[in-house]
C-alpha cells in the first residue's frame, strides 16, 4: 500500500520510478480502512471553523472520529505527517456529466441524453462508467464527489452523488437520487400564446392525478414517468432548475411556488439580479463556473467571475460548480473556478465552502460529507498548497477512510514519455 | 429623324397607355387594323418648376412631345396642337430615381458557363426579366419614375438595367439595359450539410471574386495569343470571362453589397486592388465609420428603411436589448444626414424596404434626423442619374430629358405635400385626382327613422382620399368604419344599431364637384333594403384644427388602417412635445435665465437628435474616440517585473516607455522622468499575452470548409474590430494573437496577427511587421470523422490521403512556379493563369508563408514532418499538438515548435491520450512551447494556463510565464518586437494586482504601443456611463411608440453573424450572445 502512495504523489514520482512496473496498471479501488489512520499537524480546513494550523484529524473505520490539536489516537494508528500541508473535505462537484461521457465526440461514449423531452424516471447513477479514465483524473485535483446529472431534453432525468472511489456503480453511490433536473425553457414575456410552462404544469397535474389513481389501488395503474415525479411533487426531492436567464428564473421561482416544489436553481447567471426574490423563497444557487464568457455584449467583462460574490453580498445560499462543457473532462478545474471568484471579490473560505459543504448542503448530503467533522465520512484529502492555486498538488485522499490511488491515465503517459527522453534518472 | 416612326405605334399605345420611344429604338410591329399618328404634346403651365435640386423656374411652362421634354422655361410658349395642364399652385420636380431595387431572375444562363455557378456577369437583368414589374403603380405614388433594377442572386451576379416605371411592355421600360456589374463579397450562411458548393463563407466569396478578376483578364490574353497562333491548345470557352472582360472595357461601375460599415472598408480595398469604379449598396450603418467610408470617396446606395425599435417592453427584454442595438436605432435615421454632411455621394433607394408606400414618409424621416432637403432630392435625381450614366435622360427638367416628372401641392418633402401626378415618359399617371373633390369637413346628414332636431353630425377628417369620422346626434356618436372615397362620391359604414337593425348600414354620398353643398345620397340597410337620406355639407374641411379633432379620434380607439396609424402617432407626439415644452415651462420659472439659453439652442435646431454620439466600436465599452490619448512617454514603476528575458523578475523595477516603444528599464529609486508616471507598488508587470490560436475578432467565418484546400483564402479580409471578444481579451491581459483560419480542411486559409487595439479600424488592428502565414490541419476535422453521415466522399478520408493531398499540392505549387518562370523567360505558349491558391502554396513551399498546423495525433505529425523534409518546408508551429509529447523529439531536431492546449482532452478520439504534461515533456525536450486558447473565454486568462505547466512537469515560473509571452512571439516571428519586457521592443504590458499566474490575479491595465487600451478604472466608468445610456434609450424607445420588435425577434437588417470559433475544431455548446446564431454545424 505504501508503495503505491508514493506512485500516485506527483513529487515523488522522480524518486520511486524504478519501483513501480515499467507500465502502471489502473488504478486499484482502495480497500475499506481496516486501521486508524492519523493526518497530524496540518492545516486542517474543516469548513465549519477558520482553518487551524497544526491540528490532527483522526480516520476510523471510514469516519472521521476526532478533529484538533490534542486528540489521542488509538492504538496501532497510522500516523501521517502533513505538518506544512493542507487537509481539506473532497471537493464536490456539483453538476457534472462524470462517468456518463467518455470522449464528447464519440457517440458511444455518451450516455448523457436520453431521447425525448420528459424523461424524469432516468437515473443517473445507472450508466455511470466506475472505469471513466476521467475519474482518477478528477480525483488527482481533490474532487472525490460529483453530483452526476443528466442532460437534454425538458425533464432530463434524476442526479446522483457518487463517490469516485470504488469498483463499480453501486459501491460508489453515496445518493441515488439527488434531485430531477430541468432545462428551464425560454420566456418571452409578451407572447401569451401558450405559456411555456403549460407543458410542466400539465404534467404535474397529470403526475398527482396517477398518485391518486395507485393511491386509489384501482389494479392497473402504471406509468414510470409520472411515478417518478412523486419524490419531487412531496418535496422529498428537489427540483434541479437549469436556468441563467433573469426572465427564465423569475418564471421558474413563481412555478415552484405554485407548484409547492422545492427549487434549486443551477446556473444562475442572472441570479444576483433577482436575489430578493431567491432569498425570499430560500432558492440555493449551482453557480455553474465563473470561467464561461459574459452571455450579453453589453455585460461586465467580470460578470461571470462576480456572480459568487454578489449572491453572497445579497445572501442568497449558492454552491459552485465547473463549467459545463466538456463537463467530464474538465471537471478537474472546479477549483480554479472558486479561485477565479476570489480573485474577484468573494472572501476565500466562502469560495471553499462553494466547492465543499454548501454543495453538500444543496444537494442534500450534507450529514455524510462536506467538512472535516466528527461523525462524517472520512472523505478528504492532504495537498501540499492552498488547493485553490493552480500550482498546488493533491498529494494523498481518502474516500470513506480508503487510500485513493491517485495516479490516472495523464500520469501514466507523463511516465512513459519521460522514459522515452531520459528525462527521468535512475 | 426617326420622330414619325416613333408614333407608329400609337394604337398600340391607346391600349397600353403609353407613349413612345425617346431616340434610339423605334418601333417594327406592324400596324394593327387603322393606323393613328396624332403627337403626344402637352404643355404643363403655371406652375413652379424645381427643374433640378436648388434651381427653381416660377411660373414655368414645361413642353412634352411624343414621351420627350422638348423646352422648359418661363417665356415658353405653349405649341399649338398641346394639351394643356394648368398646374397653377402646384410644383414641378424631376421624376424621381430609385437606384437599387433587385429581383429573382433565372441562374441558368445560356452559353459556356464558369465553373463557378455564383458567377454569372453574363445574365443581363434586361434580359432576362419576364415582365416589367407589377410594384409600377406603388412607385409612381411615391413619385419614383425610373428605377434601377439588379439580378439578386449569385456572387457576381450579372448587370442591371435602368427601367421607367410607367405601365408598358418591358421592352418599352428599358432606358439603360446594362448599367452596372452587381456582386457581393460575402455569401449566406448555410447548415453544414446543405452547402457544399464553394464558395461556403465570406472569405472565399472574396477569394473567388479576386480569382475570377484576374481570370477573365488572363482569358482574354490566353483567347489572344490562341486567335495569333491556332497551334496553340484553346483556353476552355468562358463567357463568364468574357462578359466580364467586356464590362471593364467597358467602364461599368461595380456595385457591391455592404451589409455593414466593415463590407464598405472591403468593398473599398478589393475595388482599389482591380481599380473598379465601385458603387456600395449601404447597409445603413455606414455612420459607425463615417470618416473612413467618406474617405473612400465611393458613393453610397441607400435604403431609406430605418430600423424598427429593439424590444423594451418588460425588464428582462429591455436587459436583453445590446446598447448597440439601442444606439443603432437611435442613430442609424441620422446615417444619411452624417454621410451626405460628410461628402459622400448618395442616392436613396426602396432597397428592402417592406412597404415601397412608406417611402416618400422615410425620406421625410431621414430629413427630419437632419438630411438636407435638396441633397434628399439630389440622391433621388441628379446622384444616380449621374452614377449610372443617364444623366442624358434622367435626373432633371430639362430639353431632350425623358418626360418624367411629379406634380405635388407643397414642397415634396413636407409632411402636408401630396403628389398630385406622376408623369413617365410624358405620359401622366394620376396619383390623385387633379383637384379632387374634398368631402371633408361637417355634414349634415338627414336620415330617416332617428329623431333629432339638428339631424345627424358627420364629420369626415384625416387625409382627403382616405378620411376617418364619426356621426353624431345629440349626445350619441358612432365611428364609421370603411372608408373609400372614389372619384365623385365618399362611401363608409356605419353601426345600424341607433336604427334597432342589427349589422352595417352602408351609405353614399355623391361629390357634386367641385363645392359640395346638398345631396341626396343613398343608403342600404343591413338587411339590403335601399333607403335615401340628403346630405348637406354644412363646413369645409380646416386643415389647421385637424390636429384637435384627430386626437379625438384616437381616443374612439380605431384606426385599421396604416396611415391614420400614422396619424395617430403624428399626433401623439405633438402632444408629447406639448407637454415636454409645459414642464419646460415650469422649469422657467425656476431658472430663467439658463433655460432662456437653452430656449435658444432649442430654437436653433429643434430637428430630434440621437441622443448619444457613435462611439467606437458603437455600443458598450465603446471609445469616444477611435483612438486612445498618445501619451509621449511614460514611466511604470515600483513593480515586480516579469521581463520574459534573462534579466528574469526584476523586484522594484521600472519600465520606460517612449513613443510606443520601450526606452529603458531598470530598478531601484533612481528613476528617469516621463510625462505620465504610473506608480505600480506592489503591483506586477509581464509582458502583453500573446494567444497563438483564436478565432476571435473575425466577421465572416473562420472556416472555408467546401474545398480540401482553400489556400486563397484570407482572415485578413474580415477582421472585425467591434468583436466585443476584443475588450474582454484586453481585460486579461491578451495584447496579440494569431487569427486563423478553421480546420475544416487539410490546407484552409491564411491567418492574420493581430494587436487588440480596441476601437480602432480593421487595417488598423493587424499587425503590420507579423509574416505571413496559413492554416493547415490534420486528423479527424479534415477527413470529415465527425461531420455526420452525408461526408463519406470527399478526399481525404484518411489519415494517409491527408498526407498525400498535401504532397500533391507541394508539388503542384511547385511545378506553377517552374511553369511560370518558364513562361516569363520565352513567352511560348498560353499565358500563365495568376493562381491565388497556388501563388499562397509556392510562397509556403519557398519559405515566405509559415503553416501553423492543427494536429494531434503522432502518426500524422511524423507524416507531415516527413513532407515538409522531403520539399524542403520548415514548420511555423505545430498547433494542438497534444500528442506531440510522444515525438518532442522528432520536433526539437527540425526545430518545429509546438503550440498547445494546457489541460484539454477527451473531446474526441484523436484526444484521449492528451495530457496537461506535454506542454512540459515538449519543452523539457527543447521545443519551444506556448499555451493558446483557441476560444474567446479560455483566451481571456491564459496567464492562468500557464500556471498549468508549473502544475503538470514542474515548469520553473519564469518558463511558464513565456509559454503566453515569449514564446507564441517566437513562433509567429514576431518576437523582434513583442513577447518580453526588453529594450527596443513595442510597449506592450500588462500590470496585475498578483503574481500573474496566480488565480488570485486581476489584470488591472493592459498597454499596447504605450496606449492604455484597458484599465480597471476606466472599465468601471464605462460601464456606467453605458448603463445611464442603455436607460435613456429605452426610455426614448417607450416615449416614441414606435413599433417594436417582437420579443426574439431580429431586425431583418442585421448583418449576419458568423461563428467566430472553429466548429470543426471542438463541438460543445457555447453560451454567450450569440448562441442562437451559433448553432453546430
Amino acid at each position: 500500500m505504501i508503495p503505491r502512495r508514493r506512485v500516485a504523489t506527483c513529487l515523488c514520482v522522480l524518486l520511486s520510478i524504478q519501483s513501480v512496473p515499467a507500465v502502471a496498471g489502473p488504478e486499484i479501488p482502495g480497500p475499506p480502512q481496516d486501521h486508524p489512520i492519523a493526518l497530524v499537524g496540518g492545516t486542517l480546513h474543516t469548513m465549519e471553523d477558520p482553518p487551524e494550523v497544526g491540528s490532527t484529524i483522526l480516520l476510523e473505520r471510514g469516519v472521521i472520529t476526532a478533529v484538533g490539536k490534542d486528540i489521542r489516537l488509538p492504538a496501532k494508528t497510522e500516523r501521517i505527517d502533513v505538518r506544512g500541508k493542507h487537509v481539506y473535505p473532497s471537493l464536490i462537484a456539483s453538476n457534472t456529466a462524470l462517468g456518463l461521457v467518455e470522449i464528447d465526440a464519440v457517440r458511444a461514449t455518451r450516455d448523457l441524453n436520453e431521447t425525448g423531452s420528459v424523461n424524469p424516471n432516468v437515473r443517473a447513477y445507472i450508466a455511470f462508467n466506475p472505469d471513466s479514465e476521467a475519474i482518477p483524473v478528477a480525483r488527482a485535483n481533490g474532487i472525490l464527489l460529483a453530483n452526476v446529472v443528466p442532460s437534454g431534453g425538458r425533464l432530463s432525468g434524476q442526479s446522483s452523488l457518487m463517490m469516485l472511489d470504488g469498483w463499480n456503480a453501486t459501491d460508489m453511490v453515496l445518493r441515488p437520487t439527488v434531485g430531477l433536473h430541468v432545462q428551464w425553457p425560454r420566456i418571452d414575456s409578451t407572447n401569451n400564446d401558450r405559456e411555456p410552462t403549460a407543458e410542466l404544469a400539465e404534467l404535474l397535474r397529470q403526475a398527482r392525478g396517477h398518485a391518486r389513481a395507485r393511491q386509489a389501488a384501482s389494479g392497473d395503474v402504471h406509468d414510470l414517468r409520472l411515478e417518478s415525479m412523486l419524490d419531487v411533487i412531496e418535496q422529498r426531492l428537489p427540483l434541479f432548475v437549469h436556468a441563467d436567464e433573469l426572465s427564465q428564473i423569475q418564471s421558474a421561482v413563481a412555478f415552484c411556488q405554485r407548484e409547492g416544489l422545492k427549487m434549486v436553481l443551477v446556473g444562475g447567471y442572472d441570479a444576483p439580479r433577482c436575489s430578493g426574490l431567491l432569498k425570499q423563497f430560500g432558492v440555493p444557487v449551482v453557480v455553474t463556473g465563473t470561467q464561461r464568457l459574459p452571455r450579453a455584449r453589453h455585460d461586465a467583462y467580470d460578470e461571470p467571475y462576480t456572480v459568487p460574490a454578489r449572491l453572497e453580498a445579497a445572501g442568497v445560499m449558492f454552491a459552485l460548480a465547473s463549467e459545463e462543457r466538456f463537463s467530464a473532462a474538465a471537471v478537474r478545474n472546479l477549483p480554479y473556478h472558486a479561485g477565479m471568484a476570489v480573485a474577484y471579490g468573494l472572501d476565500q473560505e466562502i469560495a471553499l465552502r462553494a466547492i465543499t459543504i454548501r454543495a453538500a448542503e444543496i444537494l442534500g448530503v450534507a450529514d455524510r460529507v462536506g467538512s472535516l467533522s466528527v461523525g462524517k465520512d472520512a472523505t478528504l484529502f492532504v495537498a501540499d498548497g492552498d488547493i485553490l492555486e493552480t500550482s498546488s498538488q493533491v498529494e494523498r485522499a481518502y474516500v470513506q477512510g480508503r487510500d485513493v490511488d491517485l495516479d490516472n491515465r495523464h500520469k501514466r503517459l507523463w511516465r512513459k514519455y519521460q522514459r522515452k527522453y531520459q528525462l527521468s534518472s535512475p | 429623324m426617326i420622330r414619325s416612326f416613333l408614333t407608329v405605334g400609337a394604337f398600340t399605345a391607346m391600349f397600353l397607355g403609353s407613349t413612345q420611344w425617346g431616340t434610339a429604338v423605334a418601333q417594327t410591329k406592324p400596324v394593327v387594323g387603322l393606323e393613328s399618328r396624332t403627337p403626344a404634346i402637352h404643355a404643363l403651365v403655371g406652375g413652379r418648376a424645381v427643374i433640378e435640386p436648388g434651381r427653381v423656374v416660377e411660373n414655368a411652362t414645361i413642353v412634352f412631345r411624343d414621351g420627350m421634354i422638348t423646352a422648359v422655361g418661363s417665356d415658353v410658349a405653349v405649341p399649338e396642337g398641346a394639351q394643356r395642364h394648368d398646374l397653377t399652385g402646384m410644383t414641378v420636380y424631376p421624376g424621381l430615381i430609385d437606384a437599387f431595387s433587385e429581383t429573382d431572375v433565372a441562374s441558368d444562363v445560356a452559353g459556356a458557363a464558369h465553373w463557378n455557378s455564383g458567377v454569372m456577369p453574363q445574365r443581363q437583368l434586361a434580359d432576362v426579366l419576364k415582365s416589367n414589374v407589377a410594384a409600377n403603380p406603388k412607385l409612381r405614388e411615391q413619385g419614383i419614375t425610373a428605377r434601377l433594377v439588379a439580378p439578386s442572386d449569385g456572387q457576381i451576379k450579372g448587370t442591371s438595367a435602368i427601367l421607367l416605371t410607367g405601365d408598358v411592355p418591358l421592352a418599352q421600360a428599358v432606358v439603360a439595359p446594362r448599367v452596372a456589374v452587381h456582386a457581393t463579397l460575402t455569401v449566406r450562411r448555410r447548415g453544414r450539410g446543405d452547402g457544399d458548393a464553394y464558395p461556403g463563407s465570406p472569405m472565399g466569396a472574396v477569394a473567388l471574386f479576386r480569382q475570377t478578376l484576374y481570370d477573365s483578364q488572363w482569358y482574354l490574353n490566353a483567347r489572344k495569343a490562341w486567335l495569333a497562333d491556332p497551334t496553340l491548345p484553346p483556353p476552355e470557352r468562358d463567357d463568364a470571362l468574357a462578359a466580364l472582360a467586356a464590362c471593364r472595357d467597358a467602364g461599368l461601375p461595380v456595385v457591391f453589397d455592404a451589409a455593414d460599415e466593415r463590407a464598405v472598408l472591403r468593398a473599398d480595398a478589393v475595388g482599389r486592388e482591380f481599380g473598379l469604379k465601385v458603387i456600395v449598396r449601404g447597409s445603413g450603418r455606414e455612420y459607425r465609420r463615417l470618416e473612413a467610408i467618406a474617405q473612400t470617396g465611393r458613393p453610397i446606395l441607400l435604403s431609406v428603411r430605418t430600423p424598427k425599435a429593439p424590444n423594451v417592453s418588460s425588464p428582462a427584454t429591455a436587459r436583453n436589448v445590446s446598447l448597440q442595438q439601442l444606439m443603432h436605432w437611435d442613430l442609424a435615421p441620422e446615417n444619411a444626414a452624417r454621410l451626405s454632411r460628410a461628402g459622400v455621394p448618395l442616392a436613396l433607394t426602396t432597397d428592402r424596404l417592406e412597404d415601397v408606400g412608406t417611402f416618400r414618409k422615410k425620406v421625410r424621416t431621414l430629413i427630419e434626423r437632419g438630411l438636407d432637403a435638396d441633397a434628399a432630392l439630389r440622391a433621388l435625381t441628379t446622384t444616380p442619374a449621374n452614377l449610372f450614366g443617364v444623366d442624358d435622360q434622367l435626373g432633371t427638367i430639362a430639353a431632350g430629358k425623358i418626360a418624367n416628372v411629379i406634380v405635388t401641392d407643397g414642397p415634396l418633402f413636407d409632411t402636408e405635400t401630396s403628389i398630385k401626378e406622376t408623369w413617365v415618359r410624358g405620359k401622366c399617371y394620376e396619383v390623385e385626382a387633379t383637384h379632387p373633390v374634398d368631402a371633408r369637413g361637417e355634414w349634415q346628414l338627414l336620415l330617416p327613422e332617428l329623431k333629432s332636431e339638428s339631424g345627424v353630425r358627420l364629420t369626415l377628417a384625416g387625409e382627403s382620399r382616405k378620411p376617418s369620422g364619426s356621426i353624431a346626434w345629440n349626445d350619441e356618436k358612432l365611428k364609421i368604419a370603411n372608408v373609400v372615397v372614389n372619384d365623385g362620391s365618399v362611401s363608409f359604414t356605419v353601426a345600424a344599431s341607433p336604427w334597432k337593425r342589427d349589422g352595417q348600414a352602408l351609405l353614399t354620398l355623391p361629390l357634386n364637384a367641385p363645392a359640395p353643398t346638398e345631396v341626396w345620397s343613398t343608403g342600404r340597410w343591413p338587411d339590403g333594403t335601399p333607403f335615401e337620406l340628403l346630405a348637406r355639407h354644412t363646413t369645409p374641411f380646416d386643415s389647421k384644427a385637424q390636429e384637435g379633432h384627430d386626437d379625438g379620434e384616437a381616443d374612439d380607439g380605431e384606426a385599421d388602417d396604416g396611415e391614420a396609424d400614422d396619424g395617430k402617432k403624428d399626433a401623439k407626439k405633438q402632444d408629447d412635445k406639448k407637454q415636454d415644452d409645459k414642464k419646460e415651462d415650469d422649469k422657467k420659472e425656476d431658472d430663467k435665465k439658463e433655460d432662456d439659453k437653452k430656449e435658444d439652442d432649442k430654437k436653433e435646431d429643434d430637428k430630434p437628435r440621437a441622443l448619444f454620439d457613435v462611439s467606437f466600436p458603437l455600443g458598450a465599452y465603446g471609445r469616444d474616440d477611435s483612438h486612445p490619448e498618445k501619451i509621449e512617454s511614460v514611466l511604470f514603476y515600483g513593480a515586480t517585473v516579469w521581463t520574459c528575458t534573462s534579466s528574469g523578475v526584476v523586484e522594484d523595477g521600472w519600465v520606460l516607455v517612449r513613443d510606443g516603444r520601450i526606452a529603458a528599464m531598470g530598478s531601484g529609486d533612481e528613476l528617469p522622468d516621463a510625462k505620465l508616471l504610473v506608480d505600480l507598488k506592489g503591483k506586477h508587470v509581464s509582458p502583453g499575452i500573446i494567444d497563438c490560436h483564436s478565432h476571435i475578432a473575425t466577421d465572416g467565418g473562420v472556416n472555408e470548409s467546401t474545398q480540401a484546400i482553400t489556400a486563397e483564402v484570407r482572415i485578413g479580409d474580415f477582421i472585425d474590430p467591434d468583436d466585443i471578444a476584443i475588450y474582454r481579451q484586453l481585460a486579461g491581459g491578451v495584447t496579440a494573437a494569431n487569427i486563423l483560419h478553421g480546420s475544416a480542411n487539410p490546407i484552409g486559409g491564411q491567418n492574420q496577427v493581430i494587436k487588440m487595439r480596441w476601437g480602432v479600424l480593421p487595417e488598423e488592428l493587424k499587425m503590420a511587421d507579423a509574416p505571413p502565414g496559413i492554416k493547415f490541419a490534420l486528423g479527424e476535422n479534415v477527413k470529415q470523422s465527425n461531420w455526420g453521415d452525408n461526408h463519406t466522399t470527399r478526399y481525404p478520408q484518411t489519415r494517409m490521403g491527408v498526407d498525400e493531398l498535401i504532397r500533391d499540392a507541394f508539388r503542384r505549387a511547385t511545378k506553377y512556379r517552374q511553369r511560370q518562370a518558364d513562361w516569363n523567360r520565352d513567352h511560348r505558349g498560353l499565358p500563365q493563369r495568376y493562381d491565388l491558391e497556388l501563388e499562397a502554396l509556392a510562397e509556403v513551399v519557398e519559405g515566405k508563408r509559415w503553416i501553423h498546423c492543427h494536429s494531434y495525433r503522432q502518426s500524422e505529425i511524423m507524416a507531415l514532418l516527413k513532407t515538409c523534409d522531403e520539399f524542403h518546408v520548415q514548420i511555423g508551429t505545430l498547433q494542438h499538438i497534444l500528442e506531440g509529447y510522444k515525438v518532442a523529439d522528432e520536433m526539437a531536431k527540425r526545430n518545429v515548435m509546438g503550440s498547445s492546449f494546457s489541460d484539454w482532452w477527451a473531446y474526441k478520439f484523436e484526444v484521449y491520450d492528451a495530457i496537461p504534461y506535454a506542454g512540459a515533456l515538449m519543452h523539457q525536450a527543447g521545443v519551444v512551447v506556448s499555451f493558446n486558447s483557441d476560444d474567446a473565454e479560455l483566451g481571456r486568462r491564459l496567464n492562468l494556463e500557464a500556471a498549468k505547466a508549473i502544475k503538470y512537469g514542474n515548469v520553473p515560473a519564469e518558463e511558464a510565464l513565456k509559454f503566453v509571452t515569449l514564446n507564441p512571439a517566437r513562433q509567429l516571428r514576431i518576437d523582434r518586437w513583442v513577447g518580453s519586457l526588453e529594450v527596443g521592443k513595442d510597449a506592450d504590458l500588462v500590470v496585475w494586482s498578483h503574481p500573474p499566474m496566480s488565480i488570485y490575479t486581476r489584470c488591472e491595465q493592459t498597454w499596447i504601443d504605450g496606449q492604455r487600451y484597458f484599465d480597471l478604472q476606466e472599465d468601471l466608468q464605462s460601464r456606467q456611463r453605458d448603463q445611464q445610456r442603455h436607460a435613456q434609450l429605452v426610455q426614448r424607445i417607450l416615449a416614441s411608440q414606435d413599433e417594436m420588435l417582437k420579443p426574439g425577434e431580429r431586425d431583418s437588417q442585421e448583418p449576419e453573424l458568423w461563428p467566430r470559433e472553429d466548429l470543426f475544431c471542438h463541438s460543445h455548446p457555447h453560451d454567450g450572445d450569440d448562441d442562437e446564431h451559433l448553432e453546430q454545424r
